[in-house]
């Protein structure tokens, strides 16, 4: 995956060197270009595992927009609770699962988890396998780990297998 | 800065802490190099450079930091005040006064005409001294337990 950005920036400065433009729009109009042979030659990096890697970054695209929408109804569904005339919320902390494989990857998922408002990472194991979450209302806690599950940790998984 | 004594994971702030660490770092650098015509300067660029240390200091431990930057931060400061003292000293063989600074266009390969001035320097040498002082009182209070 690394490698087929270090190409795509090599070819970039190739550009650069051959039109003998050294600005950023020569750069950008290179790497454009860059992007499309890697395209074309996306089998090439078959046996390495993972394809083009520009489909990579637009998974993690897509992760930032289903982000930015969880903010924004979660934001509300909070705002609905605490202008509502009587308090009722259940909170409470539970465990959640995770399977993903690496640190960056929990910390990732933590931070996605904990700035969706209504939800907040208090610890995480040793073994980096169960998150545990304070959730502000969570009269289903099943409903809130399938939540979680289908919005961050699968987009997570596409985007970094 | 306790031994074997963790009993929480701290994934999620180490993880963190070394993504910022590096902007800190390359912040500071800017800070540093805009010290002439910008606010900024070797004061505050040094200090910036060890907040980002402290911050690695805070997610991991003080063995780990000295593994990963083996620096003898006495050493530092005292490589800072040399250079800043050279920097002072360089003018007297040229027959101006102590601290007199020289400066001129030249033409660097690659970079194109730049000016450059001794000031840089003697920032350079203050920066280093901030490191080293800053980083030394931290960690002479850290591991007097």
């Amino acid at each position: 995956m690394a490698y087929q950005l270090l190409i795509n920036f090599f070819l970039a400065f190739i550009w650069m060197f051959l039109t003998g433009s050294f600005t950023s729009s020569g750069f950008f109009v290179g790497y454009i270009l860059g992007l499309l042979i890697l395209f074309m030659m996306r089998r090439f990096f078959r046996s390495g595992g993972g394809g083009f890697y520009f489909t990579r970054v637009w998974r993690l695209f897509k992760l930032l927009l289903i982000f930015i929408r969880e903010l924004f109804l979660a934001n509300f569904e909070v705002l609905r609770l605490v202008l509502s005339p009587t308090l009722k919320v259940q909170p409470g902390i539970f465990r959640y699962e995770t399977t993903l494989d690496k640190g960056w990857k929990v910390s990732l998922l933590s931070m996605l988890i904990t700035l969706t408002p209504g939800t907040l990472v208090v610890q995480v194991s040793k073994d980096n396998s169960v998150l545990y979450i304070h959730a502000l209302n969570m009269p289903d806690k099943d409903a809130l780990r399938k939540d979680i599950y289908d919005n961050f940790e699968s987009s997570i998984k596409e985007a970094t297998e | 800065m306790k031994q074997n004594s963790k009993r929480v994971n701290d994934v999620i702030l180490q993880t963190a802490s070394i993504i910022i660490f590096f902007i800190i770092v390359i912040f500071s650098i800017n800070l540093f190099f805009a010290g002439h015509y910008s606010p900024g300067g070797g004061f505050i660029g040094g200090l910036m450079t060890s907040a980002a240390l402290v911050l690695l200091l805070l997610a991991f431990d003080s063995n780990t930091l000295s593994k990963v930057l083996p620096i003898d931060y006495r050493l530092m400061t005292a490589t800072g005040l040399l250079i800043a003292l050279a920097t002072g000293l360089h003018s007297l063989f040229f027959d101006r006064p102590f601290l007199t600074h020289a400066y001129g266009k030249f033409d660097l390969p690659l970079l194109g005409e730049q000016t450059l001035h001794t000031a840089i320097a003697f920032d350079l040498g203050v920066y280093l001294v901030v490191i080293g002082v800053t980083m030394t009182i931290i960690q002479t209070i850290g591991e007097s337990e």
